[in-house]
Order: C-alpha cells, then structure tokens, then sequence
C-alpha cells in the first residue's frame, strides 16, 4: 500500500467516519429478491464447458472410429493381389505401334517370378518390332548381388546376346546394387526377362515394343520410287538431243536421287538392326524396395498399420487447417482487443462525464 | 442460514479452499454490493435492480468462482461494476433519446445515498462524477483495499489512490462551499 493513500494518511478521517456511518442499507425486498434466486443446489454445465466435454471426445472418437473402419476395409485384401496388379497400355492393332507391359513389385519366390505371361507371345511374332525391358530385382546380400550379377552376363550370352555395360556398387552397411545395360535377340527378350527375373524377387519389370514393320514398308517403298526415278534420269540423259543445260539439270538430279537412295538403305538398315535386338535393362540391389512386403502380416497388424496411417493422415489435416486458420485466429485475436480497449475508453468516458 | 450451493468437491482444485455456500455470500455482501451501486449509479431504484441482476449474474457463475484469486466482495463488485457500465450505456442511449434528465430532476428532491447523512454531503456526492462515487463506495463504504479495489476498477493501485485521493478533496471542497 503506498504511503500516500489517503484512507491510510488519516486526512480525510472525519469524512471517511460519515461516509461510514451513513452507509446505504440494502432494503428487505431487495434481501427477499436475491435469495429467491438461490434453488436448490443442481449440477450445471456451462455451455462451454458441455462443448468441450462433450464435441471433443465426440471428434477423437469419430476420427479414431474413421481411422479403424479405413484399417479394417484396407486390411481385407491381400497383399500380393494389390501389389500384383499390372496394366497393359495401348492395344496391338494393325495400326498400333508401341505396346508397354508393366509389372509392378510382385513379392513373390525367385523360383516362381515368371514373368512369360505378362508379354502376350504375339507382340513378337511375324512382325518386326523393337523391344525394351526393364527388370528390377531384390536379392538377399552382396554376395548374392555378385553371383546374380555373373549369372545375368552368362543368361544373355546363352541367349545370343551380350552385355553392353555393367555397374556394381556396395556399401559398407552392406547394401549394393547392380545395373546392367544388356542386348538380346528380339526374339529371345522373353525367355532372358524370365530367366533374368528368376535371379531374385522381382520388385518391377517393363516392357515395351515398338511396331517396325509400317516404317520399314514406307522405307522400301521409298527406295523402289528413288530406283525408278533413278532408271529414268539415266535412260533420258543417254538422249542425244538434249542441250547441255538440260543434261547438267538432270545430271544433278541423278546425284540427289542416287544419294537419297543411299541415305534411305541405310535408315532401313538400321531399322532391321534396331529389330534384331532388344535392350534389357537389368538392375539388382540389396535394398529393401518400400512396396514389397517381405514376410506377410496378419490381418489385425495390417488393420493397425492402416488405422495408424489413416490417423497420421488425419492429423496433418489438422495441421494443415491450423497454419491455414492462424492468421484468421491472430486478426481475430487483435479485433477482439480492439474492441475490448475500446470498451474499456467508452467505460472511463461514460464514467467521468455521468 | 443453512448451507445451500457450496461448491462440490469434486469440481474444486485439490488443496484449494472451499468457496463459502452462496447464502452466506448473499447475507454477507448484499449490503455492500448495494451501497456500492448506489454510490455508483446515484439511483437508488436502479442500484436495487443492479444488485439483484449482480446476484443472480454471480449465482450462474458461482461455480467459477475461485477463493484463490479475490474475495467474494472483489469478485462481487467486478460483476456489479460491469453492470452498472451497462446501465449507464443505456442511461446515455436514453437521454440522448428523450433529451431529459428526469433522474436528475428526481436526485435533488430526495435523499439518494443515504437518510443519515448530512445535506451537505448528500449535495456534495452529487456533485461528483460516478467514476469518483464509485472509488469512494469501494475504498470507503465497502473497505477494500487498495490492490482490490484497483482490480474492480481496472485500473493501477496508484491512479486508484489518486482517484480516491482527488474524490475526497472535491468532496471536502464541495461540503465547504455548501456551508459557506
């Protein structure tokens, strides 16, 4: 209490005793009014309070109830028939010219990893095509990593083909992995995909043909024009009446259709070598692939990875909404006091000049 | 007085002390309240129906209430100070509505704060502003002190004790001048 109240300094202590002794009385029906206001005692919940009690555990529950029911559905199917799954873009058509077929993370037995019925048969047959494939495949260890390595060579060698390039690298925590650029006969790309896929657990393959036969008829039909052509240059300048200009004009004709015709065996010619080989693109590695499921779960612990997901899910949309709403609860926070300070001025206002 | 609307125990806090049953809160602290808003008002009819509207706001809100934090008075008075601003909102919305000051005609023919207290001090607590009533009913009439009555004013325990100390000097100037 500062020393200079002035109940406590005493100065005004004849005016503090009457002030006193004159103190307003409340009147006996004012007394009467205010204990009527007092029932018997009852539990009473603030509006608030029943809100919060009563929304909250009504929101965790829902979003924990949520969160089982998506574990329990996700957990209904297998594994291997989700993961399996493979798709076939585009159709083999007359007119059809690139064929992909993809095969994604079968976490299936090296000894049962076929993957000949995942490429019809006839893509490859009667037509000429080009080819692609890419296999990835998980193996146990490094030195598992090593004999697959070796084997893969010796797998397209068998099969007519080689390997372009091989690049092996290991780690100290014992991880490696193996990527391997190889070149088979066309006609053999399914049986190195099946025998390649058979080194470990097949974690993806791909593979897509392209259709060569339409470019490799335009490319003939092109050549017998630019022969014709070529026939009669050389028949019209054995005429001996044409002038000099006119034999110089056709002359360097003859040398454009003769060079076309030379540049159009040539594109034929690769388009027959690009059909006779196929790319494989091998890559084997000893880490664990995120989509394989190596040893299968019980349904309940699938249900509980679920349900925990789900919830993860929930609570970064919660996140989410509140870095999204906090800059309308920080206005709001200012505008409430605003108001409030305002309030607080038109009090003492109000106050002082009643 | 029997024990009505003390506040169960499984709501309190452990270890806080128990709010007193609201009937003793009513028999102790009416009398204060209500001297309280008449000196703030300066109406005694509008001081009954404050201090009513005090209670009954007070009694919902009883179970808030928390011993540790003021004294049911202090606590009273926060409630019956926001009232009484409400009152005096509606006062100014009134009178500028009918541009007549019938309370003050009716303040200067009876007696308001008191029946024993002199006419000249009567005149003089008229002639003061609500905002210095007010300082001199909680200081004065109802006794708290000076952190107490700062809380109910909202304002610091200095500019209280300047308030109270400038009240009281207009009240003394005032009663001075009415003897002279």
């Amino acid at each position: 209490m500062p020393a200079t109240d002035p109940i406590d300094s005493g100065e005004f202590s004849a005016l503090v005793d009457e002030l006193r002794a004159g103190a307003p009385a409340a009147p006996e029906r004012l007394r009467q009014r205010v204990l009527e206001l007092v029932p018997a005692p009852r539990r009473r919940w603030s509006r608030r309070r029943r809100l919060v009690l009563v929304v909250v555990p009504a929101a965790a529950a829902l979003a924990v109830g949520a969160a089982l029911v998506h574990g329990f559905v996700s957990s209904g199917s297998r594994p291997q028939a989700v993961a399996a799954k493979g798709h076939t873009v585009g159709t083999l058509g007359p007119r059809a010219t690139t064929t992909t077929v993809e095969k994604r993370a079968v976490p299936l037995k090296p000894a049962t990893a076929t993957t000949s019925d995942a490429v019809p048969g006839a893509l490859l047959s009667d037509r000429l095509v080009h080819a692609d494939a890419s296999l990835s495949v998980r193996v146990a260890d490094r030195a598992a990593l090593t004999r697959a390595t070796t084997q893969a060579t010796r797998i397209v060698t068998a099969l007519g083909g080689y390997a372009a390039s091989v690049q092996y690298e290991t780690s100290h925590q014992g991880y490696g992995s193996a990527s391997l650029a190889l070149r088979v006969p066309v006609g053999r790309v399914h049986a190195a995909v099946a025998r390649l896929g058979r080194l470990g657990t097949v974690l993806e393959q791909r593979i897509s043909t392209q259709d060569l036969q339409q470019q490799l008829a335009r490319q003939s039909n092109r050549i017998g024009t630019l022969r014709r052509t070529i026939s009669a240059y050389e028949q019209a300048l054995q005429n001996p009446s044409l002038s000099d200009s006119q034999r110089v004009i056709l002359k360097v004709k003859l040398a454009n259709a003769r060079k076309a015709l030379a540049q159009m065996r040539h594109a034929r010619s690769g388009t027959v070598s690009s059909a006779a080989t196929a790319n494989v693109s091998l890559t084997l590695t000893t880490k664990q692939h995120a989509a394989v499921t190596p040893v299968p779960r019980g349904r309940f612990d699938r249900m509980l990875g679920s349900a925990a997901g789900f919830l993860g899910l929930e609570g970064m949309i919660v996140l989410y909404a509140l870095v999204v709403l906090s800059p309308v609860l920080v206005l709001g926070g200012l505008g409430w006091a605003l108001v409030r300070e305002r309030r607080r001025r038109d009090e003492k206002r109000l106050l002082a000049s009643a | 007085m029997k024990l009505v609307n003390a506040m169960p125990a499984s709501l309190r806090a452990p270890g806080a002390p128990a709010a007193p049953p609201f009937a003793d809160v009513v028999a102790e602290h009416l009398d204060a309240v209500y001297g309280y808003l008449v000196y703030l008002t300066g109406d005694r009819a509008a001081a009954e129906d404050l201090a009513a509207e005090t209670f009954e706001k007070a009694f919902r809100t009883w179970r808030r209430f928390d011993p540790r934090r003021s004294a049911p008075r202090t606590w009273l008075c926060r409630i019956a100070h926001a009232a009484a601003v409400d009152w005096f909102r509606a006062e100014a919305r009134r009178q500028r509505r009918e541009e007549t000051y019938v309370r003050d005609a009716a303040m200067l023919e009876e007696s308001v704060f008191a029946e024993g207290l002199s006419p000249e001090l009567e005149r003089a607590l008229r002639r003061l502003t609500p905002a210095e009533r007010e300082v001199v009913a909680l200081r004065v009439l109802l006794e708290l002190d000076g952190p107490s009555a700062a809380r109910v004013l909202g304002i610091s325990r200095t500019a209280c004790s300047t308030r109270l100390s400038r009240a009281l000097k207009r009240l003394e100037e005032e009663m001075t001048h009415a003897r002279d």
